[in-house]
């Protein structure tokens, strides 16, 4: 296997997950709270999590009790602390998450689970947000929210009755058989060990803004640091030749004739669309190569035996938008059916930094064959080094993947490639180190 | 009659160990300058595999068919003359590249040659296509011209001459007779072939040694039908009617 030496290390920026815990008795407002400094700040990357998706699954015995409202859910033992563990532990190290889903009209837990990936920021609400240790270790941030009892009980009232299916006689029989010793109990604790004590949920808008001020810091740390850490992987990539795993198309005649065509301004935008598929088709045969194939054995129809080849597995593509949807009519030229996943990516303008803002990625990736990751341009080797990292952490071994692009630089592939070594590049033509983006803007028309 | 044996080796790309590059019957090598064979690679060998297949259905014939035809047009293409051109790119560097010199037609010797046209189509949007109709004549068992209607200016073109088997060559020799007679110079000429025998692309490299021949796989050879061996059976049928 032909490796480009020593690995690099890259971290994207959700590689080290912010995760911020809300306690507070039920009906406190903590989901308010959360949603409230979401809202304020409006990014994609902060993503709340509730505990209630934890509630551990309940025996038959137990789910009785709890038709009966005599199941106590308000107590640390209702909580699969186990399994939030390990999954904080998965978003706190950038890794794809499964949450749970729990059903409180079936009191149990669904078959199906929700995906949390990629949040720079977490937000963690419950009850028991602060309760235990191994996830006090991992919060970087802990509040509690604090409300009046009254408030509390008709806060939770409404929402049991509306939301949740309950019955009033019900709901009051929880609140005093075990919310309120509850509190008591496990949950006022939790105000000692927090950082921050919020009164007044939503209504409390300097304290909102004060947490939203900073997670923006963290936010713009993180930010920072990711920056860093692509300048760094380019002072590794400036000096070292290009990788063997970057494979040059052919310079032909007719490929030299067709870059001359696309990259003239003055080629008309049919002519531009035309040849950029004609060469598409080409990069994805040329990708193809990389498929496993065995020796097979066929008939013809005058009986002959001939020895040939077989492909014994499939490509998928994964399409890093907006570019590289380019790519798709001549990928469909050599795969009509190939399954396309998408993710897009966009470089902040400001920063020069990209960022992961959308993924939709067919459920077995991990299994397919080989996967080829499609963008037609790769500058600065940014947003190819987070695709392959999406792709990676989804359970895609490196050497599955191959990256085509028209156009890339030599310090752009080798920053990939130090730190994915055995990934492969499929790259039409040779361009400068960290050219402004133009092939997808000629393809698409804006 | 000894059948010539057909070339077996290992197929796949340099970066895989020997051990991981399956093995598989490859094109007999043609020792004519102007014949060129297609780079034997794993995806085109595999896709040989599957139109020689009787049990690949016609969807499946025509579809990896094309693939191939597009390589062969591709291929073709590069043989044609170009000029330098030098252009600013959208970023103000320059860039000195080329330009597509002359004026192209594609010319099929029906019908089997008309399945290729669609793949040339893919590459040369509005290309003018021009049509030979050769039969055999029952009485002689020679080819005998039936049919031809060529685009006028036909003798200032670079002709495509499309054509997916090559066996015994007399309608290829044929119709090269033909392009030639309308004034187009041998030179100008490329035959786009699919599957040929060794004694085919042999004499008709040798009888037109300017025409450059363009194909996908040189086969085993010719059995007393003068059928390609092991060659796909009748291509025509399989693209057009079975």
């Amino acid at each position: 296997m032909a490796s480009a030496g020593c690995r690099s290390h890259y971290s994207p920026p959700w590689g080290n997950a912010s995760i911020i815990g809300v306690a507070g008795s039920s009906g406190s407002g903590k989901t308010s709270l959360a949603l409230a400094m979401v809202a304020s700040l409006d990014l994609p990357w902060v993503v709340i999590m509730s505990m209630d998706s934890f509630y551990k699954p309940l025996s038959a015995e137990q789910s009785k009790q709890a038709f009966r409202n005599e199941f106590d859910f308000d107590s640390p033992d209702a909580i699969d602390f186990d399994i939030l563990v390990d999954r904080l532990r998965d978003i706190k190290t950038g890794q794809v998450a499964e949450i749970p889903m729990y059903s409180f009209e079936k009191h149990n837990r669904l078959e199906q689970t929700t995906t949390i990936y990629s949040p720079h920021v977490l937000i963690l609400e419950g009850i028991f947000a602060l309760h235990d240790q191994r996830v006090l270790d991992l919060l970087d941030l802990k509040i509690f929210a604090e409300a009046d009892a009254d408030l509390c009980l008709s806060r939770r009232l409404v929402r049991d009755v509306k939301e949740r299916g309950r019955d009033i006689e019900g709901c009051i029989k929880q609140w005093f058989g075990f919310v309120k010793p509850n509190f008591y109990k496990y949950v006022s604790p939790q105000r000692e060990i927090a950082d921050i004590i919020v009164p007044r949920g939503i209504e409390n808008t300097v304290a909102i803004s004060m947490v939203s001020d900073q997670i923006r810091k963290t936010l713009a740390h993180k930010s920072m640091e990711h920056q860093q850490e692509l300048k760094r992987l380019g002072k590794i990539a400036e000096d070292a030749p290009l990788s063997p795993n970057a494979l040059i198309l052919e310079q032909s005649n007719q490929v030299k004739g067709i870059h001359t065509l696309l990259m003239d301004p003055a080629t008309s935008r049919e002519d531009y669309i035309f040849y950029f598929d004609r060469l598409a088709a080409l990069l994805v045969q040329t990708a193809c190569d990389f498929l496993p194939f065995t020796p097979s054995q066929v008939t013809t129809p005058q009986g002959n035996v001939y020895m040939g080849l077989k492909r014994t597995a499939e490509a998928s593509a994964v399409v890093v938008l907006r570019g590289g949807s380019a790519f798709e009519t001549g990928l469909r030229r050599t795969i009509p059916d190939c399954r396309t996943g998408r993710i897009l990516i966009q470089t902040n303008y400001k920063t020069g930094e990209p960022e992961l803002h959308y993924r939709a990625l067919p459920s077995n990736i991990a299994q397919h064959g080989l996967v080829l990751l499609l963008d037609p341009q790769m500058s600065s080797g940014g947003a190819a080094l987070m695709a392959v990292r999406v792709l990676v952490d989804h359970g895609v071994p490196e050497n599955k993947i191959v990256f085509i692009t028209y156009l890339a630089g030599r310090v752009g592939m080798n920053r990939v490639l130090s730190v994915f070594p055995d990934v492969r590049i499929v790259v039409a033509k040779m361009g400068d180190d960290m050219e402004d983006r133009w092939v997808e803007a000629r393809y698409l028309g804006c | 009659m000894s059948q010539p044996t057909a070339p077996s080796q290992t197929v796949g790309p340099e970066y895989r160990p020997a051990t991981q590059l399956p093995t598989a019957t490859v094109s007999t090598s043609v020792s004519r300058p102007n014949v060129h064979i297609l780079a034997q690679t794993p995806q085109l060998i595999a896709l040989l595999t599957m139109i020689r297949d009787k049990d690949t259905n016609r969807a499946d014939f025509i579809f990896y068919s094309n693939r191939i035809i597009r390589l062969l047009v591709e291929e073709g293409l590069n043989h044609l003359p170009v000029v330098a051109k030098e252009i600013t790119t959208p970023v103000g560097h320059t860039y000195a590249g080329v330009k597509f010199e002359g004026q192209i037609c594609g010319v099929s010797i029906m019908r089997a040659g008309e399945s290729m046209e669609q793949g040339l189509r893919d590459c040369c949007r509005s290309v003018r296509i021009g049509k030979i109709l050769i039969q055999r004549d029952e009485e002689t068992s020679k080819p005998k011209l039936y049919y031809d209607k060529l685009p006028e200016d036909i003798a200032e073109r670079w002709v495509l001459l499309l054509d997916p088997m090559l066996a015994t060559g007399g309608s290829a020799l044929m119709a090269v007779d033909v392009l030639i007679s309308r004034g187009v110079p041998e030179d100008h000429i490329l035959f786009l072939n699919l599957i040929a025998s060794p004694e085919g692309a042999k004499n008709f490299a040798e009888q037109f040694p300017k025409v450059r021949v363009v194909t996908a796989f040189v086969d085993q050879g010719l059995d007393e039908k003068n059928y390609i061996i092991p060659g796909l059976g009748d291509f025509g049928d399989r693209f057009y009617t079975m």
